[in-house]
């Protein structure tokens, strides 16, 4: 689960890292004029020099327009233009401007190989790291360090040298790095990212804040849960609660399969064949009871076909089956299903499927064809009414 | 022979008295692995399918020598499991559990390394030598898949080892040993540290690699061949290769993201050392005989 910013920050604060000054202001409940004057009151608090950051998950937000410095007097226009793009803006940070002398790069993250965690730092931050890693790797300091010994302070001076610092600002931004430590191993996080991190006259001060916590930790994280604004859609927004894997995407094929490579694969076999999927759904593994509810969410979507290919273990085939047919029965859908259930007992599925009148298929490949063409008779959601909501 | 399980291993099942690992210990012993002992703390005294049950591992191993755990431990215990196993001297260990905390499979693969011990999994089915044993959670009587044969079998997905699996079975094939490595961001146990036991294997001729999107796994079987750590053929199928970048798709490590674990990159490497990588699960029986058949010829 990513954190947005002003969550990193607050996270950072905590662990004794500087961050600007800064006013969260929500854009979804008040009306326009109360969130440009709220941003515009924050400015001017700011010595009428700040910087307005629209609070999403995305990357590349500088590139988008959704990170703009203002003064007071553009203010209102430049939240204005923020809020008219094209992507659901739930929040806005206003922060002061920082006068940086230098910008740096530091991160953490996991060595899935070497089974450690990954100190990553450049002396040019500011940057996309991604293209620095691929054009100028010898510009990224990088250092593994073992979980249990945790990054030792001597360790974290090292890395600070070996980015070319001295004197004060070495100092500083080792100090960083152990606190950044600290935030990774405590929060269980996947990656945790400042970048850029400002040198100033008065110390090291985090321009921005990416952390990342791992989804399978956040029983032990309490007070991190998803909310509606960490996802692109309600219909994600609802499986992730009811923890039934889903994407959504905005083509004709509803996916309703089980196990993530299986389901990865019949995506695949869509395209290949010249299909469109609507969205991915996985109800396999402890969700293979939960068919009417898995129909229930590709219903949503306006495909044009709902294909189900399983073959699985502990995910019976006959339950499934069942599953599928009383779904069926129950929601009545109106578009056709295409159905491709195997693996254990499948031929009480096989049985169930022939009572309800469904044509039971056992090869993958066949039964994405099948749907594939079902789609193209049936005009694509084009012929439909618009796509998903 | 077999890889990693044999029927002469000794197999202690941590959290045998649960209902799921209940379950698969009297499957694994009807498949032929010999289980010598349960673990679950406070039910000490109790059999499961006729094996005893103990509080702790070290008590155990007081009674009964064993070579290998199988867990069937939540996630969110899992890394003490793994620990209890490792502080017993078991340097051979098989956890199924889906959801282990991402720092707890970096500290669990870490503290195997450090005592030269292999831990297959999380978030996988399993081990298994059809006809001979296994450890975990196979539906081994669906005989279109869990065939024996010489064919190895490496997996980061159950839903799809079922699907390709199928397909090399389907082509007059059988399996010798098929191994999940799991779906998680840090397998215990990655691909390429298992290639050296396919090679040392004579009932083994050739490895399918049924791969997916995300991390790097498949680029070090590639890095194994060409360094001539593996010299058998290699098939390979990868799945995600239309997945859009970012997003994750279902396995937690299934994700493309800092410029690595996109399957056109795996595919290039793989073909580069000289694998066969199928387009499509069908496509994998064919491929497999026709590398055979290449290397037959020298």
């Amino acid at each position: 689960m990513k954190l947005f910013e002003y969550q990193a920050k607050r996270v950072f604060t905590e662990a004794g890292i500087t961050v600007p000054r800064s006013t969260l202001v929500e854009t979804s409940g008040p009306a326009r004029a109360a969130v440009t004057a709220a941003v515009a009151d924050a400015v001017t608090a700011y010595n009428d020099a700040a910087v307005i950051k629209a609070q999403v998950l995305m990357g590349g937000r500088g590139k988008r327009g959704l990170v703009r410095k203002a003064t007071a007097a553009d203010a209102a226009e430049t939240t204005e233009a923020i809020l008219d793009a094209d992507v659901p803006v739930p929040s806005l940070l206003v922060e002061e401007l920082v006068a940086a002398e230098r910008e740096l790069y530091l991160a953490i993250t996991i060595d899935a190989p070497g089974s450690k965690a990954l100190v990553l730092a450049s002396a040019e931050g500011g940057i996309d790291i991604e293209e620095l890693a691929a054009t100028r790797p010898e510009a990224i300091v990088r250092f593994p360090v073992d979980l249990r010994r945790g990054l030792l302070g001597y360790e974290a001076r090292s890395i600070a040298y070996q980015m070319g610092l001295e004197g004060r600002d070495a100092k500083g931004v080792a100090s960083v790095l152990i606190s950044l430590w600290r935030v990774f191993r405590e929060r269980d996080a996947e990656l945790v990212e400042i970048n850029p991190l400002f040198v100033t006259a008065d110390g090291v001060v985090a321009g921005d804040g990416k952390v990342s916590i791992d989804d399978n930790s956040l029983f032990r994280q309490p007070g991190y849960a998803p909310t509606r604004d960490h996802f692109e859609s309600d219909a994600e927004f609802e499986a992730a609660r009811e923890g039934i894997p889903y994407l959504q995407f905005d083509g004709d094929i509803s996916l309703m399969c089980a196990g993530a490579g299986l389901t990865t694969t019949v995506f695949d076999l869509v395209h290949y064949e010249g299909g469109t999927v609507a969205n991915y759904l996985e109800f396999g593994g402890p969700n293979y009871r939960r068919a009417k509810r898995a129909m229930e969410l590709c219903l949503r979507n306006e495909s044009a076909v709902i294909l189900i290919v399983t073959f699985g273990t502990i995910a019976r085939a006959d339950v499934m089956a069942e599953g599928v047919v009383e779904a069926i029965r129950e929601l009545k859908p109106d578009r056709p299903i295409v159905t491709c259930i195997r693996g254990t007992n499948e031929e009480g599925a096989v049985e169930t499927l022939k009572a309800a009148g469904i044509e039971p298929l056992f090869d993958t490949e066949e039964a994405v064809r099948r749907a594939v063409a079902i789609a193209a008779e049936r005009g694509g959601a084009a012929g439909l009414s618009g796509g998903a909501s | 022979m077999s890889v990693f399980v044999d029927t002469d291993t000794r197999i202690v099942v941590q959290g045998a008295t649960g209902k799921e690992g209940s379950f698969w210990t009297n499957h694994m012993i009807e498949m032929g692995a010999s289980v010598v002992a349960g673990v679950t703390p406070g039910k000490e005294g109790q059999r499961v399918h006729g094996v005893p049950v103990y509080h702790t591992v070290a008590r155990a191993l007081e009674r009964h020598r064993a070579d290998a755990a199988m867990l069937f431990v939540p996630p969110r215990f899992t890394k003490e499991a793994v620990f209890e196993a490792l502080d017993g001297g078991i340097k051979t260990i098989v956890t199924i559990a889906d959801g282990i905390p991402l720092h707890d499979q970096v500290e669990i693969r870490a503290a195997a390394r450090g005592k030269g011990a292999r831990v297959v999994g999380g978030n996988t089915s399993g081990v298994i030598s059809p006809g001979r044993s296994m450890m975990g959670i196979f539906p081994y009587w669906i005989e279109r898949v869990y065939k024996p044969g010489r064919i190895g079998v490496m997996t980061r997905s159950g839903s799809l080892t079922n699907e390709v699996t199928s397909m090399v079975v389907r082509a007059g094939f059988g399996v010798s040993s098929l191994i999940g490595v799991g779906g998680d961001p840090v397998p215990g146990t990655r691909f390429a540290e298992m290639l050296p036991d396919y090679e040392a294997d004579p009932g083994t001729d050739a490895v399918v690699v049924i791969g997916e999107l995300g991390g790097t796994m498949e680029e070090e079987c590639a890095q194994a061949i060409t360094s001539g750590v593996y010299t058998k053929p290699l098939v390979a199928f990868i799945g995600g290769r239309t997945a859009p970048k970012g997003k994750r798709m279902g396995h937690a490590g299934a994700i493309v993201t800092g410029g690595t674990g996109s399957v056109e990159e795996k595919v290039r490497a793989l073909e580069a050392a000289g694998a066969s990588v199928a387009d499509r699960p069908s496509q994998v029986g064919t491929l497999l005989a026709a590398a055979l058949e290449e290397h037959r010829r020298g």
